[in-house]
């Protein structure tokens, strides 16, 4: 069965990176298609990694004028390939907060006809980030973004970082507020991801496993930092 | 307070609330834009006011009739839109009133991009606006920098009683980097402080009218509003001047860079330290008063040779360095106008030219 992943959440989250871990471990099992459905920012997106996602053997669909500084995105006819085409796995990495979402509600349709189990949509979620600090705001977000995206959360993905500056002590963060967002919504926590060494460090914490879900550590592709930029470029 | 990671503009808005900021009124811009969405986000939350105008012009007057009342109000814009505003931050100047104007600048001239930029040096610093005024500029080099100096421009707006301006390339306003925030501050106007504020009159209160003006029809009136303007601008060049010195005391050259431009010459000064060359950095953190001292005593030190400005510009800051050096020792450009930002090669390359002694 085609396995379909919707990343949302706020801006600086991780949506991104996580699509791109997540799309280059599914290549290496089948045919994979990654979506660049971030219609909100101009800067800082999936696509500017065209070169490296297609040598993996992936389909990259980015909006129409992407990475031309030309800021009047507009979605391709070929997102509908995500829906028609027989994929093993489909990726879409949305714009930032519940404004990001909203380009989702287009293919509401074409979502609602995927086969019970196939689809995922996931928020990310980095507790580090002003406007998803308290478990009152994401779910104020939740909220938003659902009514935007026209989808159901299904899974929560603690993925708090401070950029280069990460620590065992984002993650657990993260953890205690996505315990009791989980608790109050009944929205699993399916995933806690990020750079290996903090998520190692808070795994030895023992934190409860059904808070936790599958461990991720991802490696990141974008040059946000501030070294990684001056010495790589974007 | 735990550090929390934030992009450039989200964090100027912040720290402006934290400053006491209660009043914003802008227009949106690329890359700017996330100065008012946060606004919008917040001031709600807290009581303040986010208004979004109809252009940038009514933006700055709406700056200018709330700065009358002694509160804490700020704006913001990117380059074009800074260049609308002229017209107003010049009356804010006249009127002699406090407030704090984001740039975060793009290239241009014209529309220009929407990259990074720092092409508005000498609109900033030698006021983009008619009249003989001054804005104090702030020019800070990362996220964190932008938070520590939102309250140090408001505080020195009001006991100036002058605009003060933040300018910081796309670059900041864009990219995310972990920050710790200072607690928030309550901002109450204090009419012993303010006697000029125009906060309504009261019964009980004094007779005298708080009058909000830039119009002095009396040549000898004008003049006498010119002499105190430039009796404070004295004061601030005496006072405010911020800069930080990188690098080796003992080096052969010296260069002037500020803002994120001013990072990248230290990943070179680094790099140069290594193969043996002696570099020192001085990074303007206000660019007016600009640190005329400073980079004066560093280029007549005898061990070092010449003197290079980078700035993503066709050379802008270049002509307040070359003032300040007074041909004490050669002083050399590296940049581009636009957005193409230099790289740390190119740094290196041209000092190491530089410190061979060639062109």
């Amino acid at each position: 069965m085609k396995k379909v992943f919707v990343f949302v959440g706020n801006f600086g989250s991780g949506k991104t990176e996580l699509a791109l871990n997540t799309a280059f471990r599914a290549a290496q099992k089948g045919r994979t298609e990654l979506i660049d459905l971030d219609m909100v920012n101009t800067y800082f997106r999936l696509s500017e990694r065209k070169e490296l996602i297609e040598s993996k053997g992936i389909r990259l669909i980015s909006p129409n004028y992407v990475c031309t500084n030309v800021e009047t995105l507009s979605l391709p006819a070929e997102v509908s390939s995500a829906f028609d085409q027989d994929w093993d796995t489909v990726v879409f990495d949305v714009g930032g907060d519940p404004v990001g979402a909203t380009a989702l509600g287009r293919f509401h349709d074409d979502f609602m006809k995927l086969p019970e189990g196939s689809l995922q949509v996931l928020l990310v979620v980095n507790v580090r980030r002003p406007l998803s600090s308290t478990p009152e705001r994401i779910m104020k977000l939740i909220d938003e973004t659902v009514r935007n995206a026209r989808l159901n959360i299904t899974g929560l993905i603690n993925n708090t970082n401070l950029a280069g500056e990460t620590g065992a002590d984002e993650l657990q963060d993260g953890y205690t507020v996505l315990r009791e967002v989980s608790d109050r919504t009944g929205i699993p926590v399916v995933c806690t991801s990020g750079l290996r060494l903090p998520l190692e460090a808070f795994m030895e914490t023992s934190p409860e496993a059904r808070y936790v879900g599958e461990t991720l550590a991802i490696d990141t592709f974008l040059h946000r930092d501030w070294n990684s930029f001056i010495h790589h470029g974007l | 307070m735990a550090k929390i990671l934030m992009k450039g503009n989200e964090a100027i808005a912040e720290a402006a609330i934290r400053a006491g900021c209660r009043f914003f009124f802008g227009y949106p811009i690329t890359p700017q834009t996330e100065v008012p969405e946060y606004m919008a986000a917040r001031m709600p939350e807290i009581g303040g006011c986010f208004l979004q105008a109809e252009s940038e012009v009514a933006a700055i007057n709406m700056v200018y009739g709330a700065a009358g009342t002694g509160v804490r109000v700020m704006t913001s814009s990117s380059s074009p839109g800074v260049s609308l505003k002229q017209e107003g931050i010049s009356y804010i100047a006249g009127a002699e009133l406090p407030c704090v104007i984001i740039n975060v600048m793009r290239g241009g001239p014209g529309l220009g991009g929407i990259q990074a930029s720092q092409g508005d040096y000498f609109q900033s610093t030698r006021g983009g606006g008619h009249g003989d005024y001054r804005c104090i500029v702030y020019a800070p080099a990362s996220v964190q920098e932008v938070v520590d100096l939102m309250g140090v421009a408001f505080d020195a707006a009001d006991q100036y009683r002058c605009p003060a301006m933040i300018v910081a390339d796309g670059i900041i306003g864009q990219m995310m980097e972990p920050v710790e925030l200072p607690e928030p501050y309550e901002y109450k106007v204090d009419t012993e402080k303010k006697p000029w504020a125009a906060t309504g009159w009261k019964p009980g209160d004094k007779k005298e009218r708080a009058v909000i003006n830039s119009l002095y029809i009396e040549v000898d009136e004008l003049h006498e509003l010119n002499t105190r303007l430039q009796a404070r601008y004295r004061e601030i060049e005496k006072n405010e001047v911020r800069y930080e010195v990188y690098g080796d005391e003992d080096a052969e050259l010296v260069v002037c860079a500020y803002g994120t431009v001013a990072r990248i010459c230290k990943a070179a000064i680094d790099e140069l330290r290594d193969k043996g060359l002696k570099v020192k950095l001085i990074r303007p953190i206000t660019l007016w008063p600009f640190p005329v001292d400073c980079v004066k005593a560093a280029a007549e030190a005898p061990e070092v040779k010449a003197v290079l400005t980078v700035e993503l510009n066709a050379g802008q800051m270049l002509e307040d360095v070359k003032l300040a050096v007074n041909g004490a020792k050669p002083v050399e450009f590296l940049g581009n106008p636009g957005s193409k930002m230099p790289t740390v090669e190119e740094i290196c390359e041209k000092l190491l030219a530089m410190s061979k002694g060639e062109e």
